[in-house]
């Protein structure tokens, strides 16, 4: 890689062709205070906090828009540079409400962090005391202007990163705000809720309503795991205090979403409106009763062994090893295995990567929609629309929330125009879905070898549930079945094949349907609380790591099937 | 050597930073070894003497003009001024009445209360300081010379501040001296 030399304050330093003073000065151990600056997005020059003297530049200039250049000198804390930020972070608090001591972002404010740096121990100019909206129309984050100090890093982020471009500003100068589509409530915009503009913000503009006032970075914990809403498997970073789940951020170094999350990945997890199952459950007289573990486990060993033709069914949300063990465990006794979630068998092998959504230049999407399942995958797809000027074919789809970004919308019957739309293309993919059976040998003819496939699967692990054989089964004519149901929730139509089971044992993180059915319920940790592995619909092998304390008496689903084995011989 | 002069005083206050002060604990008996405090809110004489003092500390905003005079006169009388917590210094948490019109404020202060009977009427005595328009920090109605933000701020942000003064060097507040809340 081309390099160029510079120095910074007097130290020499190697820098990338290319690169931004910003960048240089980081790579070189250098800080330069920022505001609008945000890695994930592009730089912007518009807060100036992290204005340089660069010798032979009539003015001070930005640090994070500026390109380096051979010999360049650069000073990042001069006098006059200080000066000059003392200066701008005096405008920032003339503007809108700074007042900290009743701010929950107190003491993780990227502002207030600068204002503490330069020393600001009062403010130089009145401010004009306009009161600002607070916008609480959105379910899980709430934002107040009067916070906001308009860097624009949300604005940047839904559009550039989740390609949705809800946000944006109207007005001008001290009028300028924030607001989302056509100036409407944000709960009633385009907006997705999936928090990204809430993970940027670098004041208390916007207000997580989960995590508010419950701890500051000081106080917490951050724990690198994968979320396990579906098989695209994000990188996340749990938030934890004293074992309670606060806040769910993505991971930017997570390679597959790069810090993007969705609602169902961000948010659902910490509004799960089921109540946890806290004890194991044993029937008698018809209820549901509290038991030990070992009345529970031995009524659940008995009630397999006697009842013949057993089935023994897994959520594809357990992790790798909980799967092996159920394998192990229910293999022994000779019970018919399965998944819960069918997986079509054009679906069973990965295929592609999801990084193929970012240099695709058209995209033809069938069998899934984007909008409401795989979501962060539909923000490559949203963002390639957007951004790049791909074109997107929904292929017998026409209600997903993506229609508004398709160029074409087909019927399947028009599968033969999709063909023609990626034959013109340079880097056609084609992604797809369960539902895809129909047309997907089709395109699969038409367009082998011109076209990148990516498959996405339904259920979080399928991918590990299909390589110990376990694949979407149903319970019909077994007299006792099994469920590990884990923390996800089970469909109707289970519940209608159960009828003719005698006895049914339920592994279970929540109360529902399922658990009611039961006549033993043992009751088993989180997606949060445990330890593991999860495949994505890639085939990528990533860690889950616990981070959330379970409830006393809860145990993981090993220790569960485990206990169980030894108790089935 | 002549004691150092200290008086304080309390403007919109909570009483809040006074106590900070207090929190200095037992190295108020070394300060007094070296300062006299001549006058504060929370002894017998209240005003700081016409004749001067050296350092006069002000807590809280200028909500009246009644506090607009006790600014006035601490500025007069003091040959350095502190503003001391977020109130003198940025106008606080008394200043969340700024955002609305200031009848509306005394009307839902003195009658709108849940506890307020039917006889609630705003005070109007001529003895009284009037409300006005704005609530505002100190600085915005006398020369300042040394800002204490904080609210309060923290004891060794003051004990810091009076023992720099004592030696002679205007304090500079860094670290976690320095603090808005």
């Amino acid at each position: 890689m081309a390099t160029v030399n510079i120095t910074i304050n007097g130290q020499k330093v190697l820098a990338k062709a290319g690169q931004t003073v910003l960048e240089a000065a980081l790579d070189a151990g250098v800080d330069i205070p920022r505001l609008c600056h945000h890695p994930a997005v592009r730089p912007y020059g518009a807060c100036r906090v992290c204005l340089v003297e660069i010798t032979g530049q009539r003015t001070l200039q930005p640090a994070c828009t500026f390109p380096v250049s051979e010999g360049m000198e650069v000073f990042t804390e001069t006098p006059k540079v200080v000066e000059a930020r003392r200066f701008v972070l005096h405008l920032l608090f003339s503007e809108r409400n700074h007042y900290c001591m009743y701010c929950q972002m107190s003491g993780d404010c990227e502002l207030q962090a600068l204002a503490y740096r330069y020393g600001l121990d009062y403010w130089k100019y009145p401010r004009p005391f306009t009161p600002l909206p607070v916008d609480a129309s959105r379910t899980y984050f709430v934002m107040d202007h009067n916070r906001c100090i308009l860097c624009r890093r949300c604005v940047r982020a839904c559009g550039e990163l989740v390609g949705n471009y809800t946000l944006g500003v109207r007005q001008r100068g001290a009028n300028t705000m924030i607001c989302a589509d056509m100036n409407v409530p944000f709960g009633e915009s385009t907006c997705l809720s999936c928090g990204t503009c809430l993970q940027v913000c670098p004041t208390g503009a916007l207000m997580d309503r989960h995590s508010a006032y419950r701890g500051l970075e000081k106080d917490v914990e951050r724990v690198k795991s994968v979320c396990a809403a579906c098989s695209v498997g994000c990188g996340v970073e749990l938030v934890v205090r004293q074992g309670h789940l606060l806040r769910i951020e993505g991971d930017w170094n997570a390679p597959v979403n790069k810090g993007l999350l969705c609602e169902l990945g961000r948010f659902k997890p910490l509004f799960e409106g089921r109540n946890r199952v806290r004890t194991p459950l044993v029937r008698r007289d018809g209820a549901l009763k509290e038991a030990t573990w070992d009345e529970a486990l031995d009524a659940a060993a008995k009630g397999l062994k006697a009842g013949g033709a057993a089935v023994a069914l897994a959520s594809p949300r357990a992790t790798n090893e909980a799967l092996n063990a159920f394998v192990r465990t229910f293999g022994r006794l000779g019970a018919r295995l399965g998944s819960l979630t069918p997986v079509p068998e054009f679906l069973a092998k990965p295929e592609g990567s999801l990084a193929a959504l970012d240099e695709a230049d058209l995209y033809v999407v069938v069998g899934v929609d984007l909008g409401k399942e795989f979501q962060v995958a539909g923000f490559a797809v949203r963002r390639g629309v957007t951004n790049r000027g791909a074109r997107l074919v929904l292929l017998g789809d026409g209600k997903s929330d993506l229609a508004r970004f398709a160029r074409y919308r087909l019927d399947v019957s028009q599968v033969n125009e999709a063909v023609a739309l990626a034959q013109g293309a340079e880097n056609p993919v084609v992604v797809y879905g369960a539902g895809a059976g129909e047309v997907l040998p089709r395109l699969r003819a038409a367009l082998e070898g011109k076209a990148r496939f990516v498959g996405l699967v339904p259920g979080t692990n399928s991918r590990g549930a299909l390589s110990l054989g376990l694949n979407g089964a149903r319970p019909d004519g077994a007299k006792a079945a099994f469920i590990l149901a884990a923390d996800d929730q089970v469909d109707e139509g289970l519940l209608t094949a159960l009828a003719g089971v005698r006895f049914l044992a339920v592994q279970a993180s929540y109360f529902g349907p399922l658990v009611e059915r039961a006549d033993v319920v043992l009751p088993a940790a989180t997606w949060a609380e445990k330890a593991g592995t999860l495949v994505n619909t890639e085939g990528r092998v990533q860690d889950l790591r616990p981070a959330a304390a379970a409830p006393a008496g809860v145990k993981t689903d090993e220790e569960i099937l485990t206990a169980l084995a030894a108790r089935l011989g | 050597m002549a004691k150092v002069k200290i008086a304080t005083d309390w403007l919109d206050a909570c009483a809040g930073c006074h106590m900070s002060l207090l929190d200095i604990d037992e190295r108020i008996v070394e300060l007094v070894k070296h300062v006299e405090f001549t006058s504060s809110p929370i002894t017998d004489l209240k005003h700081p003497p016409k004749e001067g003092v050296d350092v006069g500390i002000l807590t809280g905003a200028v909500g009246t003009t009644h506090q607009e005079e006790v600014a006035k006169r601490m500025r007069e009388r003091a040959k350095i001024l502190i503003a001391v917590g977020d109130c003198a210094v940025f106008g606080g948490i008394c200043t969340m009445r700024n955002f609305f019109d200031k009848e509306e404020v005394l009307r839902r202060g003195y009658i709108e209360t849940e506890s307020t009977d039917a006889e609630g009427k705003v005070p109007r005595s001529e003895e009284l300081g009037k409300p006005l328009d704005r609530v505002k920090a100190v600085n915005e109605v006398v020369k300042v010379d040394i800002h204490i933000p904080g609210c309060p701020p923290p004891a060794k942000a003051l004990w810091y501040a009076l023992t720099e003064l004592l030696q002679g060097r205007i304090p500079v507040l860094t670290g976690d001296l320095l603090t808005y809340e």
